[in-house]
């Protein structure tokens, strides 16, 4: 316990004042999960700040990586998975039926546990997903990798290979390119399943690190199991357990004065 | 500490020795016979090669390479004249308009296989596909020559007239009396046949995309079609050439179907319904009755056609490898 205070007070969030109240983003009502017969998620509420950082934390099969995937309606690539409640990006209702779906996957991006960079050129990874949206000339085009790329803090490592494979980078630059790849689209919300959980340390610290910086333009939600992680990079935290929203509030309250018993032992590993 | 050291000095090092020694011979053995199969190999192929050579030889020797620019194939002339223009035109044209048929749509069952189709629908158009392999090429013939033979001839042919006439190269290809059997029927027949093969390994590779990369460019806001041609395709293109050289080789050397109805003739027409002759189905269908310049001639095919299906699979190969280096790799 001692350790998580001292690593956590030494890092920017939790030693200044918590950040003022941000408009929501993201609101979540009465929202509850089905896979097939399986309640997954149950009644769960909270919001997502506009340009905040809120991390879910729980132990594995909780739901924080299933509530992620509502988010962007990950979900319905799979038959006999359902969501009931009421979930709103904005104005727009995400689970409404008649939604365009990829209209919604280019607002909300998502970065995966593991590394997914395309079977095609670092430049094409990139260009890939602007090409969806606009047409721009090649000129542009360029302009824009680069900048996504040093968005995410990759444009020095790779600017003398972008034609080599994606897949020829190392576990933690095909995650930055990841990273990229979900900003070059310009979307509002990225949401972060684990993202660090297949790196080592020093990759690790270059995406958290890209995480805060993100958090300036972009609304963030991101399911972690390093606590620590959660700490240093998030300003609301969410802890779940067995499919239940447990306890929301700002990260420095979660961490030194939960509220309620179950976080309090979650958080100081007494189980999970 | 005592006691593991008497039994040792009692009965270790010299039977472990022995033991080992066991071990090393059934490794020997083990070692040959894999070594034996392997090599087999190379001695059957180099059988196959050496005996063509050897019946081809006369041949080769009368003809020289103006056997491969002569289309006149009259055996039973005097002294005979061969040339395998016709038949190697006949092979090539059917393979080529065969795998235009069937890697399009073969890639379309498997895609709508995997990405698109309901799990209930799932199973019975699997089991369609693998049971259109299970039918004997014979059986593919029949049909070609009862039931497609009459349908393209009074139907099919009249309609691409119709449309084509008077336009310059394409007018020329469909032209011609209606016939029965014809190339473009037994290209059709080939395509049939050679669907599952394309089919059931693109199902195969498509299985190995892991999902969190299709999930990462949905993530992007891709639609299916996207998904597919961008990430799914490109990522199992091994798997997925190596499916239709596959089917490609299956196509040149069919040979009971085509012979059926292909019509035998080995004058080379510019109309794709006129009747032609493949390779193999040359060979079929003159083997038995041959004899002397006229065999060793139908031996010489059958090298050509070994040496074509080389040089199809080489070139597969090449452009592999320049797929490869387009991608970066």
């Amino acid at each position: 316990m001692t350790d998580l205070s001292v690593s956590v007070s030494s890092n920017g969030h939790l030693a200044s004042q918590p950040l003022p109240e941000a408009p929501a983003k993201v609101t979540v009502r009465n929202l509850n999960f089905y896979y097939g017969e399986h309640h997954a998620l149950k009644n769960i509420n909270l919001t997502l700040g506009t340009n905040r950082v809120t991390a879910f934390i729980g132990p594995s099969g909780c739901g924080k990586s299933t509530l992620l995937r509502i988010f962007n309606r990950m979900y319905d690539l799979y038959p006999g998975q359902r969501a009931t409640g009421q979930l709103m990006l904005d104005q727009t209702n995400i689970l409404d039926p008649k939604l365009d779906l990829n209209l919604l996957r280019a607002r909300v991006g998502m970065v995966f546990q593991k590394p997914t960079p395309f079977p095609m050129t670092i430049y094409e990874n990139i260009a890939f997903g602007i090409r969806l949206y606009e047409k721009i000339s090649k000129s542009e085009m360029d302009d824009r990798v680069e900048k996504a790329l040093r968005g995410g803090a990759l444009w020095n490592e790779v600017k003398d290979k972008l034609n080599a494979s994606g897949l020829s980078l190392s576990g933690g630059q095909q995650q930055r390119l990841c990273i990229a790849r979900t900003v070059a689209v310009r979307p509002e919300v990225i949401l972060f399943d684990e993202p660090c959980s297949a790196l080592d340390p020093i990759s690790t610290a270059k995406v958290e690190e890209l995480i805060q910086e993100l958090s300036e333009n972009y609304t963030i939600a991101i399911v972690t199991h390093n606590m620590q992680q959660a700490a240093r990079v998030s300003d609301k935290t969410a802890f779940m357990y067995l499919g239940e929203l447990i306890e929301f509030d700002d990260t420095s309250k979660i961490f030194t004065s939960p509220t309620d018993r179950r976080t309090q032992d979650y958080i100081t590993g007494r189980f999970g | 500490m005592a006691v593991e050291s008497n039994v040792v000095d009692a009965a270790g090092p010299y039977d472990r020795a022995k033991a080992l020694s066991a071990f090393k011979l059934g490794d020997l053995t083990f070692y040959w016979i894999t070594r034996l199969s392997a090599i087999s190999v190379l001695l059957i192929l180099g059988g196959i090669i050496i005996s063509l050579i050897v019946g081809a030889f006369p041949a080769m020797k009368e003809y020289g390479l103006s056997f491969l620019w002569t289309q006149r194939w009259a055996p039973s002339a005097d002294p005979p004249v061969l040339g395998a223009l016709g038949p190697m035109y006949g092979t090539l044209v059917t393979s080529f308009i065969a795998m235009l048929i069937a890697i399009p749509v073969g890639l379309g069952i498997a895609i709508f296989l995997t990405e698109l189709c309901p799990q209930w629908l799932r199973r019975p158009i699997g089991m369609a596909v693998e049971l259109l392999a299970g039918i004997p090429s014979i059986i593919y013939g029949m049909w070609g020559f009862f039931v497609l033979g009459p349908f393209l001839a009074n139907t099919f042919q009249p309609f691409m007239i119709k449309i084509f006439d008077g336009v310059p190269v394409l007018g020329a290809i469909f032209a011609g009396p209606p016939s029965y059997l014809s190339l473009f029927n037994a290209a059709l027949i080939l395509a049939i046949m050679v669907l599952p093969f394309i089919t059931s390994i693109s199902v195969d590779v498509f299985k190995t995309v892991p999902p969190v990369l299709k999930e990462a460019a949905y993530g992007v806001g891709c639609t299916t079609w996207e998904v597919v041609r961008s990430v799914v395709i490109p990522y199992t293109r091994v798997g997925i050439i190596g499916g239709v050289m596959l089917a490609l080789g299956r196509a040149l050397g069919e040979t009971m179907a085509v012979t059926f109805i292909i019509g035998n003739s080995f004058r080379i027409s510019s109309s794709i319904f006129a009747p032609g002759t493949t390779i193999s189905a040359a060979i079929a269908s003159e083997f038995a009755e041959s004899d002397g310049l006229h065999q060793s001639g139908l031996i010489l095919l059958g090298l050509l056609l070994f040496v074509l299906t080389f040089f199809v699979l080489a070139a597969a190969r090449l452009m592999l490898l320049r797929l490869e280096q387009k991608a970066g790799k």
